[in-house]
């Protein structure tokens, strides 16, 4: 293993810790990048440390679970003694290749798909399953990418294009969206008989009305709107309609 | 300060292990209160607003960490009117201000970088690192904050407003209708396509046939 790569790993974890409009999370990836760049020729006294810890703290951002492989082939690239203005490239092209992956494959794929089954398993079984499955099997996949990302981008450097046309990777972007989409939808009937146990037939009629309106809203009449106002406004009105009808 | 007073940092910051998701979050917070049942059913129902969340990038979305911490602390009052609906509006109330706080930390952070433009150009990673600590002190003063503000919303919601059981039994019915909204919508934004959307459709009917023959 590369010298600085635990310590790179470790620090891939706070990456979006100083997260700005300016810069995106280019500080972050750049401390993330510095242990691997110690060792460079002339070491951190070196010209070739100080261009290189520079340049990384120019704009980037990327899905912070699949920085790690712009941080390896970032430092690969560095010990290669490719040119800076290569690596400037490197860099613009993958911020947006690997924040879409990460979007599609995590954000639209796996954390709807680990909440669908901890969602199911806490509304059928003792308290603690769901979470508890919940934060295993989401993080089983999230530790592992991380790791994967590191050591794939160090492998490949600048050529980390193949990294990311590894078959596994393809893979888990075709079923992403549908295996989110399984899980919630088996999860949600389930869901809302726990949440309306001992709630009258009436008000089993209100909460499907409430949905089905919350449905057509989000996805064909104001999508901008959000699940959280619409939630907030069904709340306020409930509230004035308690009132009413005491 | 106590450990659930920093369950914000994992929305950004630090780690995004999902400690900050409503599942678990409310669900320890139940657990701390001493009634993690309530704090899981609460969890539950936030976790479904949770799911129309996208965090990518630069877009602006709620943290449910400190709701979820608020919303438990009404949940395990042990009144039963305001178990669940409004606990949750406790939550989702907090939720709604968090946006806001998570705009002015990136506004914060930004103009440190305007700041300190020169000094981070110079490659010194010493630099680097005061810069990223200061953007991490930022985030751990905004959940905390944030989380205590979220816990006096909780404290004014377990006694008021004044709530009758079929109040409270419709404020349950349309907060419950709204989170499932909240989900599918999600879920079917986000998941995309045709492909998506027949695989949601046969789940969906797995889903009510199990509840049917349980």
């Amino acid at each position: 293993m590369k010298r600085g790569m635990l310590r790179s790993w470790w620090r891939l974890f706070v990456v979006q810790a100083s997260w700005n409009y300016d810069r995106m999370a280019a500080v972050g990836t750049a401390r993330a990048l510095e242990p691997l760049l110690r060792d460079l020729p002339g070491g951190i006294d070196g010209a070739r440390y100080q261009d290189a810890v520079r340049r990384s703290v120019g704009f980037f951002n990327s899905h912070p679970y699949l920085i790690g492989v712009a941080v390896g082939a970032i430092a690969r690239a560095e010990h290669e003694g490719v040119p800076g203005q290569q690596i400037d490239r490197l860099k613009t092209a993958l911020t947006s290749s690997l924040g879409s992956m990460g979007d599609r494959l995590i954000w639209a794929g796996a954390l709807p798909c680990a909440s669908g089954v901890g969602l199911a398993l806490a509304a059928t079984e003792p308290w603690w399953v769901g979470p508890a499955v919940f934060l295993l099997c989401y993080n089983a996949l999230h530790l592992t990418l991380r790791t994967w990302a590191l050591r794939a981008g160090w492998r490949a450097g600048a050529q980390v294009a193949r990294a990311l046309g590894a078959p596994f990777l393809r893979f888990g972007l075709r079923i992403a969206g549908p295996l989110a989409a399984v899980s919630v939808g088996f999860a949600i009937p389930l869901v809302a008989d726990w949440l309306s146990t001992g709630v009258s037939p009436l008000l089993h009629g209100v909460t499907f009305g409430v949905t089905a309106v919350g449905v057509t809203i989000a996805l064909w009449l104001a999508p901008t709107f959000g699940g959280l106002r619409y939630g907030l406004a069904m709340a306020v009105a409930a509230l004035a309609a308690g009132r009413l009808w005491p | 300060m106590t450990p659930i007073q920093v369950v914000g940092l994992d929305l950004v910051s630090v780690g995004q292990i999902m400690i900050s998701r409503p599942l678990v979050a409310a669900t320890v917070g139940g657990l701390i209160l001493g009634d993690p049942v309530s704090g899981a059913t609460i969890g539950i129902l936030l976790e479904l607003f949770a799911l129309e969340v996208l965090p990518v990038g630069a877009s602006r979305y709620p943290d449910y960490g400190p709701a979820s911490v608020a919303a438990a602390a009404v949940a395990a009052s042990g009144d039963p009117l305001r178990h669940v609906g409004l606990a949750a509006t406790a939550g989702l109330i907090v939720a709604y201000a968090s946006e806001f706080t998570i705009l002015e930390l990136r506004r914060r952070n930004s103009q440190a970088v305007v700041r300190h433009m020169e000094r981070l150009a110079t490659g010194d990673a010493g630099v680097i690192l005061a810069f990223h600590r200061a953007g991490l002190l930022r985030d751990l003063v905004r959940s905390f904050v944030l989380t205590g503000a979220g816990l006096g919303v909780a404290a004014v919601a377990r006694t008021w407003p004044p709530m009758t059981s079929r109040g409270a039994a419709l404020l349950d019915a349309m907060v419950v209708g709204a989170g499932l909204a909240a989900a599918v919508a999600g879920t079917l934004r986000a998941a995309g396509g045709y492909l998506a959307l027949r695989w949601f459709a046969i789940a969906l009917a797995v889903g009510i046939a199990v509840v049917v023959l349980r």
